[in-house]
């Protein structure tokens, strides 16, 4: 002990503890070679590769034409120039095409699966077609540019919170509960078709218009998730198709609208992925041992 | 210089009657000032119907403003909403220096660009430590850098936590002082007779809490339980997560191991201290922990997690240190253990004794006061410019703020006039008492 004493008078070496007082021949503010030296800068930066963002952009592209198609329905029935019979058989075919994708790239197909899926949704059928009088009517006292703007800015609304990382509905290996967003934006969706729903003139339309809207915001993003789980590539040739068809259809509706729709998508698949490389060189993280310890285990209140 | 004697206010949301590391850390570094022959006043927010001016041991004057607090003993951050109360204090008690305490202290921010406004040297501790990721850190980070871009000199609990700080707030380092928190030795003394080794018993001490690691304390207990059949454990604290540390207790069945105590006060931690060989320490997160140094004052091996500023805290033969992780804590604990019979209490406690004295870090931050009050005076332009280096859009609205805070200032000056203030008679206490309080406090 007393050597080391002597020794440390002799040659006093700044130690970075905090006991023993002051350190002889040092100030506390004294600032040695190794401060920060724990510091770590950037370390859980990814690096981003240019085509990756952009094929990964490409579901909000996707997302994007489902709900334009989905107004363009809504447009359509509300001019009458989709009757109600198209409009079921419109339902009918998503129906089927749905269960088909679901059964061609889930992997386990059960004939008792089918069967629960089908029993479901004749419940919720039912439960639609016994509602419909009440949507008929729930927004006479209305204007209908009240309803079209309310409608606009849910849409949006729904569009700006909606979660495209997966889909709303729990698929069997989601882990996670669907966050507040997400509930939010499927939430306004609903509200917004229901809204789009007591314009219509008869029962069957608002029947037939919810539940192709329900169909679509409830199941569209479940039904592409499993495509892409299944294959990126048909994903992202589905996605094409989609959009070429969406951008045809708006064409024949409007020209404006499809310049804007044309801009809206280049802007998210090309120039979104450029600008977030771009900005990725002012990313500066910083880590060093005054960060809070992770636990290295899963916490379950 | 070092004879000349300060009138310090120090302010913090937190003191008395909260227990905590900030709370003790003014509390001990008054009375130790007091008895350097300082003048000291301390100014907090209202505790329940605890408001107005109390004494407290050694003629400690404490400020209890009628500010509620609104959130974890914070008060509502109103920006001027405390300057005319600031500034009475300041000019009745004719204060010198401003000594701010606890960076989510709103009571702090407040006096101090207040006290700066009035043309006060201000000192600030910072006693806690901040990551850079999450939006509070961001928010919190910001305001700190608001409140040191006119400080005179910062102080920090330990070397960790002063990297932090000035990374957080970009002050140069040389204006950063280390100076410790410390223990009172004569409180936590060690047992008198050495406890028998055949039963070896973990005390924790903590609230239960996530950033305390309640949840690392659930995955180790049980599996030391089962390597060490002579182990009991006493946790001490309440908290959300006590819930957790039952549940863990009745899964594995060790409700005559595991002794759960709930909330401990805080004159009681010293009985709970001996009454164990090793003291737990699991905190997620730390700047100091002056709960590991209360326990090696009573003579117990501290195991802890490697965190912040934790391994600066004691040396390296007194601690035994292991990574925030289940298996690494459950083999330091292990290895604590296998050290338990050459550990002397007594001796440990002597030790503490010469590491770590309030006395001595009144003595530093006395220097530190020195150093403030040498700083050279300054106009609201020369300080406005610094508030201008804060950041693009930060540095204009706080110069706009504390531009308004000036013209507030002039305003009271108008309407109450600085020598209509009345002025704090002085007092001292009567010798006899005097020495009798300071013997106490030894």
């Amino acid at each position: 002990m007393d050597s080391i004493t002597s020794e440390s008078l002799l040659h006093p070496k700044w130690r970075k503890v905090a006991y023993g007082g002051m350190q002889p021949e040092f100030d506390d503010n004294h600032t040695d070679e190794s401060f920060l030296e724990d510091m770590v800068m950037n370390a859980n930066v990814v690096k981003r590769d240019i085509l990756k963002v952009m094929q990964d952009s490409v579901s909000i592209s996707q997302y994007l034409c489902i709900v334009t198609l989905v107004s363009l329905v809504w447009a359509h029935t509300l001019q009458s120039t989709l009757d109600e019979n198209s409009l079921l058989l419109l339902d009918a075919s998503l129906f089927g095409s749905g269960f088909l994708v679901l059964l061609l790239t889930k992997e386990m197909r059960s004939l008792n699966l089918l069967f629960h899926y089908i029993l479901n949704i004749s419940f919720f059928t039912t439960g639609l077609y016994m509602l419909a009088p009440i949507y008929h009517t729930l927004t006479r006292s209305i204007s209908s540019d009240s309803i079209w703007a309310v409608t606009v800015s849910l849409v949006v609304l729904h569009l700006f919170l909606h979660d495209y990382s997966g889909s709303t509905i729990k698929a069997p290996v989601a882990l996670k509960n669907p966050s507040l967003t997400s509930c939010v934006s499927l939430n306004a969706s609903v509200v917004a078709s229901v809204f789009i729903a007591s314009r219509l003139p008869s029962r069957l339309h608002v029947f037939a218009i919810m539940l192709f809207s329900l169909q679509v915001f409830l199941f569209a993003p479940f039904v592409t998730y499993c495509i892409k789980k299944f294959s990126f590539h048909l994903h992202l040739l589905f996605s094409f198709g989609l959009m070429v068809v969406t951008l045809a259809l708006v064409y024949t509706l409007h020209h404006l609208l499809f310049m804007l729709l044309f801009g809206f998508l280049l802007f998210i698949t090309i120039i979104c992925p450029y600008w977030l490389i771009r900005i990725q060189e002012y990313k500066f993280e910083i880590n060093g041992p005054w960060d809070e310890a992770k636990l290295c285990f899963n916490v379950t209140d | 210089m070092a004879d000349q004697k300060h009138r310090i206010l120090m302010v913090s949301d937190f003191f008395f009657p909260n227990f905590g590391g900030v709370e003790s850390h003014i509390y001990y570094l008054s009375q130790c000032l007091l008895k350097l022959g300082h003048k000291v006043v301390v100014m907090t927010h209202a505790y329940g119907n605890r408001s107005g001016v109390r004494y407290m041991t050694g003629g400690l004057k404490v400020y209890y403003v009628p500010w509620r607090p609104f959130l974890m003993q914070n008060t509502l951050p109103t920006v001027y909403g405390t300057l005319p109360i600031v500034r009475t204090i300041l000019v009745r008690e004719k204060i010198s220096l401003v000594h701010g305490h606890q960076a989510f202290s709103t009571l702090c921010h407040e006096a101090l660009m207040h006290a700066r406004t009035m043309g006060y040297k201000v000192v600030f501790t910072d006693h806690s430590l901040y990551g850079f990721a999450d939006i509070g850190s961001i928010h919190m980070n910001k305001v700190l850098q608001f409140t040191l871009a006119d400080v005179s000199q910062a102080i920090c609990v330990s070397h960790t936590s002063k990297e932090n700080t000035v990374l957080r707030s970009g002050l140069p380092p040389e204006k950063v002082f280390m100076i410790p928190n410390a223990v009172d030795t004569a409180m936590f003394k060690p047992a008198p007779e050495r406890l028998g080794n055949d039963e070896i018993i973990i005390v924790v001490i903590s609230r239960l809490v996530y950033r305390k690691g309640a949840d690392l304390l659930v995955e180790v207990i049980p599996e030391i339980c089962r390597l060490y059949p002579n182990v009991r454990f006493i946790v001490g604290g309440d908290g959300p997560k006590q819930v957790r540390l039952e549940e863990m207790r009745e899964k594995h069945s060790l409700q005559d191991r595991v002794e759960m105590l709930g909330s401990v006060p805080h004159a009681h931690v010293r009985s709970v201290l001996i009454s164990g060989h090793i003291f737990l320490n699991s905190s997620l997160t730390e700047a100091f922990c002056i709960a590991i140094l209360e326990a090696a004052s009573c003579g117990l091996l501290t195991v802890s997690t490697r965190v912040g500023g934790v391994p600066e805290v004691l040396p390296e033969d007194m601690i035994v240190l292991a990574e925030p992780d289940p298996s690494d804590m459950v083999r330091a604990t292990g290895k604590a253990i296998s050290l338990l019979p050459n550990i002397d209490p007594q001796q440990m406690h002597n030790r503490m004794k010469k590491l770590y004295d309030w006395h001595d870090v009144a003595k530093r931050t006395e220097i530190v006061y020195d150093r403030a009050l040498k700083c050279p005076d300054q106009n609201l332009l020369e300080r406005l410019s610094r508030y201008l280096s804060c950041g693009s859009w930060a540095g204009k609205i706080f110069c706009f703020v504390m531009i308004i805070d000036f013209l507030l200032w002039r305003l009271l000056q108008l309407w109450q006039p600085t020598e209509e203030i009345e002025e704090v008679p002085e007092f001292t206490l009567p010798r006899h008492q005097d020495e009798e309080i300071i013997s106490n406090f030894n």
